[in-house]
């Protein structure tokens, strides 16, 4: 059974509100992912993965592959 | 050399700063192609270096691009970079340069505005220090805050930031809370007091009792609900990407038939370019977002950009009175002896009385002292901050009417007129007058009885909210006319505290039900009603009106995630405020959607009249998407 972790990444810098399917899309369609959401007003994307197979670092590397920064936030 | 260039190739990999190093490079291309164009007539050199700025500023673009086909999208940058492509093709290379260029720095600039307005919400969770002190048999330790358990002990010293919701231990300050309630004036907190993490203890070290921690905290659900707001689509915002939804395909559509029908490459290709609904589809949002940022940093949570819209609409609002309009607890504001003696033979001046207005709170206070009735807990509480006051013998209430007490071979009676009637005891004309004076004036009153005799009475009063008066009359100032007041009061008590704040439309002796029926009534009427309330026994009203308002909600998490718009503070000018910032918002959504489609028409017109070209196309459309961010932005001080 695998586990799923929630983590939550902020980017302040999206820019347009077509930019969130860029970055949800990406996330979606890596392995070990199970659920990206990206809200653009407040800038917040959720991400449901597995640890396992998708670190933070993954994460952060896809958003930024996407075109934007991002940083890893507590809530 | 190499730590030069890997230290580029990092600054590369950066998306900020590569838009930065692409922005630069293909900024100066432009300005030196048009130097070898205009100054050195070198035609050839111009436009190479004007390829050369379209590819720079179009990587970007064109990853974009690419990874959205991969995803099976398409998206604004497709249609750029096609229209860039296409200009390269039919050799206008210096469109080209400039429509990408142009969509570049537009983007960059959007991001960095946008990073600005997004402040708030950034700033409020930074606000909570990562780590606590926490204290152990005498010895402190520093642990991360999110990992506090409930009833450790957390030691905060001055200047520093409480790192948990929690009671005050031990010592003594004031904290500085305006992070959750807006306010910028500290509170003083002593042993007993509740403080929130986030906020600013300022002179005093104190030791906090923990309740809640990291995600538990009213910070924390505070900054959770700002965002859900913020996310949460308006309306206007729904309508607008309906019809984003249609407006760029339709872009392409219109463009692919203008095609077949001109056989005018740059016409269709220009058509592309002003494909993008940027203005449109960031109208509203930059609008939600600044407005719920603006209402939060003064204590006011309001649930997302709907309730904004309707707040905004607000012309009704109803106060339930009691711990709103008022401090929802009463206190003695009178108290009357009833023996004393005047000096006959020309001395006009009083002796003094036999029995004092101190001895009559005295005997009330003792033969109150076993009631637990409101009114007989603000008796006790005066009578106590005047002198000690003992319990009495014996004691026997009537509900609705008074008590009866035995104290040390004496006999007393605290209770309103009638009870002294049932009880035989004479009310002669002065006593009469202080009744009729009292009640004149909206308070309760209250006779006391001593052996069979009257000896005095009081006064009582459930004080307004000293800021009654003035959030009264801004709420009239920006136009909310129909002010009405629900209460289970009497009509003369009512009446008076009406008169005191402002209100003219009264509803006396009420009952939760009939407070539901006004609300209704309002709306028949044709109003929107907002409806104000503590949030304790009115939910029903507060869930019929169309705005519910808790007040006070800094303490109680059911209104923070409930209430339409929470006040985090008890500050009743909180709710002008509030409705004012929702009437500006509402009116930046609707400037900005105007400005976003008169330029759409603008355009559109424009390129099939030939007047705009695809670099012209691209500056007005990125002006417009700015000129909309800006003008969201002035929510933020706009009064």
């Amino acid at each position: 059974m695998k586990t799923l972790t929630k983590t939550i990444l902020r980017s302040d810098e999206l820019n347009c509100p077509s930019c969130v399917n860029n970055i949800e899309s990406n996330l979606n369609s890596m392995e070990g992912i199970e659920k990206a959401t990206v809200k653009f007003n407040s800038g917040k994307i959720e991400v449901d993965h597995n640890p396992e197979l998708v670190t933070e670092d993954d994460l952060l590397a896809a958003v930024q592959q996407s075109g934007y920064s991002a940083t890893v936030s507590p809530f | 050399m190499m730590t030069l260039f890997s230290q580029f190739t990092s600054m590369f990999k950066n998306p900020t700063s590569r838009k930065k190093i692409l922005l630069i490079v293909s900024g100066i291309s432009i300005l030196s192609g048009w130097f070898f164009f205009g100054v050195m007539e070198a035609t050839f050199t111009g436009n190479a270096l004007m390829i050369l700025a379209a590819l720079v500023a179009g990587y970007e673009i064109i990853q974009k691009a690419w990874l959205g086909l991969k995803n099976r999208q398409t998206n604004i940058e497709l249609l750029v970079s096609i229209a860039a492509i296409g200009g390269l093709l039919i050799g206008i290379y210096w469109e080209s340069a400039a429509v990408t260029f142009l969509f570049l720095l537009g983007g960059w600039l959007e991001s960095r505005t946008l990073q600005n307005t997004r402040k708030t919400l950034k700033n409020l969770v930074e606000l909570v220090p990562e780590t606590a002190t926490i204290v152990r048999e005498d010895e402190t330790e520093t642990i991360p805050a999110q990992e506090v358990e409930k009833d450790m002990l957390v030691q905060v010293k001055p200047g520093g930031r409480i790192p948990v919701d929690g009671k005050v231990e031990s010592g003594e300050s004031s904290v500085d809370e305006s992070a959750i309630t807006g306010e910028s004036i500290p509170v003083d907190k002593k042993q007993g007091s509740k403080v929130f993490a986030g906020t600013i203890n300022q002179n005093g070290r104190i030791f906090v009792r923990a309740g809640k921690a990291g995600a538990d905290t009213t910070l924390a659900k505070i900054i959770r609900r700002v965002e859900e707001a913020q996310d949460a689509k308006a309306p206007t915002q729904r309508f607008i990407e309906r019809f984003a939804r249609w407006y760029t395909p339709g872009i392409v559509g219109l463009s692919v038939i203008s095609f077949i029908i001109t056989q005018n490459i740059e016409l269709a290709i220009t058509l592309l370019v002003i494909g993008c609904p940027g203005a449109l589809v960031i109208s509203t949002p930059i609008s939600v977002i600044t407005g719920i940022g603006r209402a939060a940093k003064e204590g006011i949570l309001i649930k997302g950009g709907e309730y904004l819209e309707n707040a905004g609409k607000i012309s009704a609002l109803a106060f339930d009175k009691t711990g709103t309009l008022t401090q929802g607890k009463p206190k003695v504001t009178e108290v009357f002896s009833l023996q004393s003696k005047k000096v006959p033979d020309g001395f006009e001046k009083e002796v003094e009385s036999e029995i004092t207005e101190d001895e009559v709170l005295y005997w009330a206070g003792i033969a109150e002292s076993g009631s637990e009735h409101p009114l007989a807990k603000a008796i006790l509480e005066e009578a106590r901050n005047r002198q000690e006051v003992p319990e009495a013998d014996s004691f026997q209430s009537y509900t609705g009417f008074g008590v009866s007490a035995g104290y040390l071979e004496n006999e007393i009676l605290v209770g309103n007129p009638s009870f002294m009637k049932e009880k035989n005891i004479r009310v002669d004309d002065e006593a009469l007058q202080h009744i009729e004076a009292l009640s004149g004036k909206g308070r309760t009153v209250v006779l006391v009885a001593k052996n069979g005799e009257l000896i005095g009475g009081l006064g009582l009063f459930d004080t307004i909210r000293p800021d009654a008066p003035s959030a009264i009359r801004k709420l009239r100032e920006i136009g909310i006319e129909e002010l009405v007041m629900l209460t289970g009061d009497t009509d003369s008590t009512a009446q008076s505290i009406a008169e005191e704040v402002g209100i003219k439309t009264i509803y006396s002796r009420m009952f939760p039900e009939d407070k539901h029926k006004i609300i209704e009534q309002l709306k028949a009427d044709g109003h929107r009603v907002a409806m104000v309330g503590d949030g304790i026994n009115d939910a029903l009203a507060l869930t019929d009106a169309d705005i519910g308002i808790a007040m006070g909600a800094a303490g109680t998490d059911v209104a923070i995630e409930s209430a339409d718009i929470a006040l985090m503070a008890d500050d009743l000018t909180k709710i002008p405020e509030a409705l004012s910032i929702s009437k500006l918002t509402l009116r930046n959504i609707r400037q900005n959607v105007v400005i976003a489609l008169i330029t759409v028409a603008a355009l559109l017109t424009g390129v099939f009249a030939g007047e705009v070209h695809m670099a012209g196309g691209m500056l007005i459309h990125e002006l417009s998407v700015m000129l909309v961010i800006l003008n969201g932005m002035r929510l933020k001080w706009m009064k």
